[in-house]
Parts: C-alpha cells; structure tokens; sequence
C-alpha cells in the first residue's frame, strides 16, 4: 500500500476543538530523508496537526502510518519512542542546566542511578560534533543564543534517534546568518536520512529549502506540489486566494511637519540617538535582534528610563516618565511581544479596544455601554476584525486578528505617533496585508509611524526612511530610492560577529 | 465576569453559554443541591429561625471574601484579613466602651484604621516591589501579635445601639444580610460598569499590557487593598455588634475561608478572571456546608475532611469544562 520511501503517512486526519472543526480530512505524507514544507496562514490547522504527529492531542478520526505501523493516534511517548521529534517555536530547555544536560534529560546515561557525568559530556559533544556548531557542552542553556539553543533542540531530537524532525516556525526566532547555518543543518540531517517537517510563514524560506510543499487552509489541504515547478505566485494563491500584487501599498510620498524629535537620548541600551518623525511618515527602523531596536521604542514611550537627551513632540519637551504620560502626549506602542504586552489575553475583546479610551465613554463615572458598544462595532468594521461576538476572549483569535485588537485600541486614543515594533510578526498573509494598507491609511492622515521590523521585505516596502541600529546606537539612515537588503545588513551586522 | 451580554441581540448558543457560565452553573448547582439535603435530610433547615441565621451568617464571611475577590482580581491576595477584623474588633470595643456617645467616633476610626492598613500594603507592593503575599503575610503575622498584646481575654463593651443593631429586622430580614446585598449590588455594578472595575480586571488580566496601556496600576492597587481591609474591618464591627464585647479569638483562619470561597467561585488565583456573583456562590457553599454539618450532627473532626472533599470536588467539577 505504501510506496517503499514514504516514511510518515497521515490518512484522512479530522479534529475538531469544541464543535469547531480545526482540520477536516486532512491526508499528509513525506518522504524519508526530503525536506516537507507544511504552510498556510494562522489557524489553518498546521499546528494541529503537528500536535497530532506528537501525541499532544488525540484526532477525532483518521490514522497515522509511520515507518509501516498503523496508529489510529499516538501518545507523547509513543510518538517519541517511534522517532518523531517536535520543536516547538517555544523551545522546551531548562535555562540552568548545561547543554549535555539539557539533551540527555531524563535519559541520563548513568550506572545503578548515578550520571556518568564524562559519559554525558563526550555523548553530547559527539552529537553537537555531527551537527557542525560550535556549542560547549557544559555551558548553561541560558547563556546561548536562541539559535544555538535551537540547535540544542536539534541534537536533543537526534540524541533520540529520530527518523522525522518537525520544526515548528524554526526561523521565527533568527536572524541574518543564523537562518543559513540551520539550513545547512537541515540539508546535512537530510543528507544522513533524517525528514524534516518544515513549517514557516516565510515563502522565501520555503523554497529555499522545502523538496516538496504542502498548503492548509482553513483545516483543509488545498494542495500538496513538490517545489519544482511551482511558482512563488501559484504558492501565495494557493495559501489566501490573492495574488502578491500591491502587498505594500506605495507610499504617500510626502511629508509633513516634524512630530517627534529625538535628541542625544541614552540609557543602558542605547547610546547618543537622534532622529526626527515627520507627520504622515513611516520610518522604518532595522537592525539585529538585541540591537536597541525594541528599547528605542520603549524608551521614546517611558517604558524604560532614559538618562539624558531629550525628546518632544509637535515643539513641546517630553521625556516620557510613564506610558500614561506618552499616550496623554498622542503616542501609542504595539509591543512585539502581543500576548506578553499587548493583549490581555484572558479579557474579552471589547474591553481590550476600549481600555485606553474609558474616560471617554463615561457619564458620571459610569460606562455607558451603548457607546462602548459602538466604539467595538465601529472598530471591528474599520479594521475588519473577525470575531464571534465582543465578549469573546482574545486568546482565542487568530494571530491577525489579536493584533488588529491591539491597533483597535490605539486608533481609538488617536494617536499622531505610532511605534511598531514587529507589526506583522506571526500573523497570516492576509491580514498583513490590511495591516500595511491601515498604516497607509493612517500616514494619509497624518499620522507617523515607527516600525520597526525584522522583515527586510517589509522595512523596504514600507518605509519611507530607513534606520539602521547596531549596538544602542544609530549606524546608517537610508532613503527609501536606495535602499537594499544588503546596504541594510551590511550596517547592521558590520563589525558584528555572527555565529 | 465575562457573562456580561451587552451586545445586541443574537441568537442563543448554547455552548458558549456554558462556557462562560459553566462555573457559576456548577457552585449555584451545588448551592441547591446542599439547600435540598437540607430540606430533606433535616428537620430545622427550613425553619424561620435557621433561615434567618444562615443568610445572617453568610454576611459575615461574605463582606470579606468580596474584599479578597478584589484582590484576588488584581492577581494579589490578602492574608491579614483575620488578624485585621480581630484587631478591628478589639479597637472598636475599646473605643466604644459601652458608650452610646462614642458609637460613631469608634466606628470611624476603626474604619479608618481598616483604610489605613491597606493603604500600607499596596504602598509596600507599589513602592517596594515587594509580593502581596509576603507583605500581608507579613501584615497577619504582625497584627495577630498586636491583638495579642491588646488582650488575651474579652475587652472593651458595645454600645447599647450597636447590640440592638445585629438583631434588626427588615421585614422578614436582617438589616445585616440587606446591607450585604447592597455592597453585593454596588460590587457588581462598580466591577462591571466603572472604569476602576475595568482597570481591575485589566491590571490581575496582565500587569505589563496594562501599565502599557497607560493604566495606572499602582492606583488601583491602592484601591482594592484599602476597599478588602476597609471591608475586613466592616467584618470587625459587625463581630462588635454580635458579641457585645471584643473577643480576641474570632475570625482564626478568616483569611484562608476566604480564598476558598473565591476559589469555590471560578475566581482565577492568576487574576483577571472570576466576579462577584461566583464569589457569593462559594461563600453561600461555605456558609451552607457549615449549618448544614451542625443541623446532621456531623462530629467535629469530620468536618474538616467534608470540608475539604467540597472544596476539591467543586473545583474539580468545572475544570473539567476549561480543558
């Protein structure tokens, strides 16, 4: 029934959360020692699935067949006993054990109880060895990067022998160099026979790497092609149905009068930075992770403290001492962390839009919920937000729409500055594409907008001006005409050294 | 709470009905399912007297476990309220001694005392960063030692006002139970349809978004603690009224009664989630169990294992609906 190479062969999967069908008949299967590309927008059922492969959760029907067994559904521990490895974007280490601990945990080598502790050095050494990174093994998980804790995650799924990797948005958490370094790992675990589910947002990525891609949407298979012969266009079609046409909107193209102006500010993180945000524009800021980017942001927002220099706004001397204040002053932030700092998460969808903007919907202290009822329609309307009903709960939206909450609750503050930081980050073609198209809006008005970004892409798309960070500190400013991916790292990383 | 339906009309789903209220479906399921052992199983639960007693009762342990809920919505926790009514009750009898002319000077600065402990404690977490549970746990420690250096044995005396005052009627009910349905009914609207009630769901549903929201977390922090000890010395007078005198052994373990009763109630110990009809809920559970216990003879050190099995088997109950 199975053709000889086909190492994992999901048949006919259906799930369904509370009613809700999550995936419906889904059938998915990969070769032994290729590379599979699973993508498809938020929600469209890729992380079920996986969590399926894993054991995590049980489907409603279907069958798993896997090295030639037939499971009707697996366990946590089968499906690891099998050879079927999980990385999950949130990488499952132990921040204060070492390395070789980490990769052994729970499987120590040890005689009568006790860890041979040289035997679990030289076995881990061994398997960071095959994977060609520079890691020691005794060093704490904390102290690495995130890329090399992935690359932790990667030996820790080896050290148990397994057959299929899934990676889960591996590339989520790199940047720059680091992509490259895990996709020559990738090729040389293929290259020893081991297959790879790849699951990424970033189509780029996909063919780059992937031998063969398969499209969810909405629980459903919309096609499954091997790379050659597909095209980046039949690929973005196939995932939402629109073509990759005008995803950035072209800029307004002029500016108005300066809003804010940064002078000389300094704290721990950043060093001597200066710039000016004129009305109506978007000013792109770039730069690695851990570069100053996000703390430039909070900085300008009284999120953090700033020890000298100054800022104002529209000629009028600022220097934030708390959010309250920046939002009184017309500022607003989108954190890039969302569910961390930007969404009460557990709290209905209505009372996150109007949360900021209370004041303005009381009567003698009371909430008029009339009013409030209309700022949310309105909102849901302007930004069309799908949801169930206003009292739903945010954690329970997709990517795309928690962030339009999130830019819900600040157009309603009417800010005349905006920070971005990662705008679009973990959120689905489409309503990226109305997000860019919302700044637009929004810079038509007047408004001007800061985004900062790790998508070169859309630094370039968007921005009208370009900043580079490195280090806390301001390293290049680029116009939108010259700009390039490579003028952008090129400042970003010099003198950097990149593992 | 999130049963709130502000939104226009739309059609009835009955899955997301039990979603929202499937917890206060369950505690009030087990409030009916107690008052019916009650009525079945004993002679006195439904008799005047009993009835009067328990909703008498349930004002007690009630106005304090709505001043923990408070806390407890901001993902704090308040461990002093035993010690603080204990102490209220002391100074109110001290104060008051027996003196219709002090009845009100003694209400007030024992109220005030009440404000002012929490004042202390939300500076203590503002300003220190210090966590809820060390300060006033710190706080019960403390005051628990001044109640036992005030005296070890019955002081002060009520005025006659006050005596007479737990006895009142309205209609068929005590004026104390209708005053915990008023603060019942200004909880709910304060919780659901004012800013303050917004801001503390927002600063228990996440600190960090809140504050950059522009939140004012501090004040609102300021705010439930002064309202959950103001209340615990509310409970304070209300033991003044009831013994006539101050008795330094009420309210042991008041503090952790309460906890259960706003765990019994669906209210998240993470903050953010839960109200005040849930909390009634699992304080009408508590107050029910313990009349329920004296009416059957339950021997004493059964009590605590029943106890515990209610509390666990009610908690277990709705959790299962949260998976």
């Amino acid at each position: 029934m199975n053709q000889p190479d086909t190492i994992l062969d999901m048949g006919r999967i259906s799930k369904a959360y509370a009613g809700v069908p999550a995936l419906r008949e889904v059938s998915f299967s990969c070769e032994r020692g290729k590379v599979h590309a699973l993508v498809g927008e938020n929600g469209a059922g890729k992380s079920t699935l996986i969590k399926i492969l894993g054991g995590a959760v049980q489907a409603d029907s279907g069958e798993i067949r896997f090295k030639g067994r037939l499971f009707t559904h697996l366990t946590p521990r089968l499906s690891l006993d099998m050879g079927i490895s999980i990385i999950y974007q949130e990488l499952a280490l132990n921040p204060y054990l070492t390395v070789a601990e980490n990769i052994f945990l729970g499987r120590e080598p040890n005689r009568a109880g006790v860890i041979q502790t040289r035997h679990l050095r030289q076995q881990a050494a061994e398997l960071l060895g095959k994977l060609h990174v520079q890691i020691d093994p005794d060093a704490p998980v904390s102290e690495l990067t995130v890329a090399k804790q992935q690359m932790v995650e990667i030996a820790k799924a080896l050290s148990r022998n397994a057959d299929l990797i899934v990676m889960d948005e591996p590339s989520a958490i790199l940047v720059g160099e680091e992509l490259e370094q895990l996709f020559k790992t990738i090729q040389s675990l293929v290259a020893h026979g081991v297959t790879i589910v790849y699951i990424s947002h970033r189509l780029d990525e996909v063919f780059q790497i992937a031998d063969t891609i398969t499209v969810l949407k909405d629980g459903a298979v919309v096609g499954s092609r091997p790379r050659e012969g597909l095209s980046h266009r039949e690929l973005v079609q196939m995932m939402v149905g629109r073509s990759l046409e005008e995803v950035y909107p072209a800029p307004i193209g002029q500016r108005g009068e300066p809003v804010l102006v940064v002078d000389k500010i300094s704290n721990a993180r950043l060093k001597n930075i200066s710039f000016t945000l004129h009305a109506g524009e978007t000013l792109g800021i770039a730069g690695m992770v851990g570069s100053g980017r996000t703390e430039l942001a909070r900085a300008i927002f009284g999120a953090d403290p700033i020890s000298s220099g100054t800022i104002t706004i529209k000629g009028r001397l600022v220097n934030h001492a708390s959010p309250a204040h920046a939002i009184r002053n017309g500022m607003a932030l989108v954190p890039e962390d969302r569910k961390a700092q930007g969404l009460f998460t557990a709290l209905p969808i209505r009372q996150n839009i109007t949360l900021p903007i209370l004041n303005r919907l009381t009567r003698n202290g009371v909430l008029q919920s009339k009013r409030e009822t209309q700022v949310v329609e309105d909102a849901r309307h302007k930004l069309s937000i799908s949801m169930a009903n206003a009292d739903q709960e945010a954690q329970f939206l997709s990517g795309g729409n928690q962030q339009k909450v999130v830019l819900a609750k600040w157009l309603e503050t009417r800010p005349s500055v905006i920070l971005m930081d990662e705008p679009t980050r973990g959120i689905d073609i489409g309503a990226k594409f109305e997000i860019y198209q919302l700044m637009r809006h929004l810079n038509e008005q007047g408004v001007a907008i800061l985004m900062i970004s790790s998508e070169l892409p859309e630094v370039l798309g968007m921005s009208d001006r370009i900043l580079v960070m490195r280090d806390g500190q301001l390293v290049g400013e680029l116009p939108r005409e010259t700009a390039t991916e490579q003028a952008i790292i090129e400042r970003a990383t010099s003198g950097v050294e990149v593992s | 709470m999130s049963s709130i339906s502000l939104v226009q009309k739309r059609p009835f789903n009955s899955q997301r009905f039990w979603r929202q209220n499937g917890r206060l479906i369950a505690v009030y399921g087990l409030v009916v399912i107690m008052a019916l052992i009650g009525v079945f199983f004993t002679e006195r639960f439904l008799s005047e007297r009993n009835l009067f007693n328990l909703l008498r009762q349930t004002a007690f342990l009630g106005v304090v476990a709505l001043g923990q809920m408070l806390v407890v919505l901001t993902a704090g926790i308040d461990l002093s309220i035993g010690s603080l009514v204990r102490v209220s009750v002391l100074v109110s009898a001290i104060l008051m001694s027996g003196d219709s002319n002090n009845t009100l000077p003694a209400i007030l600065i024992t109220l005030l005392l009440g404000a002012g402990i929490g004042f202390v404690h939300a500076l203590l977490i503002n300003r220190l960063n210090i966590s809820p549970f060390i300060v006033t746990l710190a706080s019960f420690v403390i005051l628990r030692g001044v109640a036992l250096t005030i005296s070890t044995a019955p002081i002060g005396k009520a005025s006659r006002e006050t005596l007479l005052f737990y006895d009142q009627r309205v209609g068929p009910f005590s004026i104390l139970f209708l005053l915990f349905v008023i603060l019942i009914v200004t909880l709910i609207f304060v919780l659901r349809r004012t800013i303050f009630g917004r801001y503390v769901y927002a600063v228990g549903g996440n600190q960090e978004v809140a504050r950059l929201a522009g939140i004012p977390v501090q004040r609102v922090r300021y705010g439930v603690y002064i309202l959950c000890s103001l209340l615990a010395s509310v409970c304070g007078l209300m033991w003044l009224s009831r013994m006539g005198v101050g008795d330094p052994v009420i309210a042991d373990g008041l503090e952790l009664t309460t906890i259960t009763a706003v765990i019994i109630g669906g209210t998240s110990l993470f903050g953010g989630r839960g109200g005040v009809m849930g909390t009634i809920g699992g304080v009408l559970v508590l107050a029910l169990l313990a009349n329920l216990m004296v009416l059957l003879n339950v021997q004493q050190q059964y009590q605590g294992l029943i106890e515990g099995i209610v509390i666990v088997s009610s908690i277990a109950l709705y959790n299962q609906d949260t998976h």
